[in-house]
């Protein structure tokens, strides 16, 4: 794959202009990881099984290493990275903080970003519903039941 | 490789044109990047297709009409394709995860050629045809023509999917699609089945059609079966004949998944599930 051809791509990821050069079949993963830096998206399975490398395009979320980068062009990509301020996490981060909702962290990235897609669809989703959203995101530590009560607590906030 | 951007459909004709076998489709990406990724295959250009807006309608005459763009989740989240073709938007969410939906296509899931393809049965069942264009112009033929192989189609190097057009649910009728899997998420069905039923006027089965994924090297419609449901009364316990039926056309595949005496014994069961389910969804 070192013999791809360069593609010029233009995007914005976490709300910035990126111009890059990348190779043809470069996934959008790994753009994100080495080119730009941003090693919130992990690399688990490399086919679109586990979901730790999701993130949000046009805010819907994709699994990121098995997207080419050369396709993103004037898309819209938003990061782990992007879910935070300077000195402020977002109520979803701040839930997991709250619910013990993370032991090794590995899939964490991808599955804020999985709930940032659902909450901003749905601000007050069912518990089905957030099961349902998860189908993709795949945790071996938590069995997902501090996850799952993370994302309720930042619904019943939104309700209350 | 290159990666060439079709804008419209002329585009991406003109570049199949040039590329032939060597240019690689990709829209959703969902298959091809897997196996680009493991070095399954080494196209000379991706030819990106996914920006080209009228393959991602839904049209209705008579007929519905799908382009081949349409995604997974836009199937399960469209309120024509849930009322017309239920079987459809119950297939479209059991695929992958969210992540697959948002950009996994109908197009692609078809042109991938696996046994497997959640979408084939319930569009096999309403009489699905797609329609092949190319720089030579367009033809058309029924899905069930179109699946020649395990990931072998009726495509030819220069055609593009565009238009997968199907027969509503019709009025006394159901459809359901059933997917047996090891668990309820991101699974590779180890067996899926579709029936669409009507009703006569005695409460009888009047019409059938059935088709299966992951049970032989191509998803298909089971005809057989089909002639074997026609006047049974929609009760369980009645569809004996039909799933023996159903058993005898096929002979079933090996694999990582099951085993073929495996999927024999499973297949009257989803049938009858899928019947009777189907039954529920009929207003009297």
């Amino acid at each position: 794959m070192t013999d791809d051809q360069s593609v010029p791509v233009r995007f914005t990821v976490n709300g910035r202009e990126q111009e890059l050069q990348v190779g043809a079949g470069e996934t959008l993963l790994r753009t994100l990881r080495d080119r730009l830096y941003l090693t919130g998206a992990k690399e688990g399975c490399l086919e679109g099984e586990c979901g730790a490398c999701t993130v949000l395009v046009d805010g819907a979320p994709v699994d990121s290493c098995i997207l080419a980068t050369a396709a993103m062009e004037g898309r819209e990509v938003r990061t782990v990275e992007g879910l935070s301020q300077v000195d402020q996490i977002s109520p979803l981060q701040q839930a997991f903080l709250d619910h013990a909702a993370v032991q090794c962290g590995f899939c964490i990235p991808g599955i804020l970003m999985t709930l940032t897609a659902l909450l901003e669809r749905q601000p007050s989703p069912t518990r089905e519903g957030i099961e349902t959203a998860l189908a993709g995101n795949i945790c071996r530590c938590t069995g997902y039941r501090q996850i799952v009560e993370a994302a309720m607590a930042v619904a019943a906030e939104e309700t209350s | 490789m290159q990666f060439c951007r079709a804008h419209s459909l002329d585009e991406a004709l003109e570049l199949l044109g040039q590329w032939g076998g060597d240019g690689c489709l990709l829209a959703g990406g969902t298959d091809v990047m897997v196996q680009y990724n493991s070095g399954a295959i080494t196209p000379g250009a991706f030819i990106h297709i996914e920006g080209i807006e009228p393959l991602s309608a839904i049209s209705i005459n008579g007929r519905t009409t799908l382009g081949a763009l349409n995604t997974h989740a836009k199937l399960a989240a469209d309120g024509d394709i849930a009322s017309r073709h239920p079987a459809v938007a119950r297939a479209a969410r059991l695929v992958g995860g969210w992540q697959t939906q948002t950009v996994g296509t109908v197009g692609g899931n078809l042109c991938n050629g696996s046994p497997a393809a959640d979408l084939a049965p319930p569009l096999l069942i309403a009489d699905a045809h797609v329609t092949l264009t190319s720089l030579n112009g367009e033809r058309r033929l029924p899905l069930d023509d179109f699946f020649i192989d395990r990931r072998a189609t009726a495509r030819r190097p220069d055609e593009l999917l565009t238009l997968i057009d199907l027969d509503p649910v019709p009025p006394r009728g159901g459809e359901h699609y059933v997917k047996l899997g090891r668990r309820g998420a991101m699974d590779v069905a180890i067996v899926g089945l579709a029936a669409r039923l009507g009703l006569g006027d005695d409460g009888n089965i009047a019409f059938a059609r059935v088709a299966v994924c992951s049970v032989t090297a191509t998803p298909r419609r089971i005809r057989e079966v089909e002639a074997a449901l026609v006047g049974v009364p929609l009760e369980a316990g009645a569809f004996a004949a039909a799933g023996q039926a159903l058993v005898a056309a096929v002979s079933p595949i090996d694999d990582a998944r099951a085993t073929a005496s495996y999927r024999r014994r499973v297949l009257p069961g989803l049938l009858e599930r899928a019947v009777l389910r189907c039954g529920e969804d009929i207003r009297p």
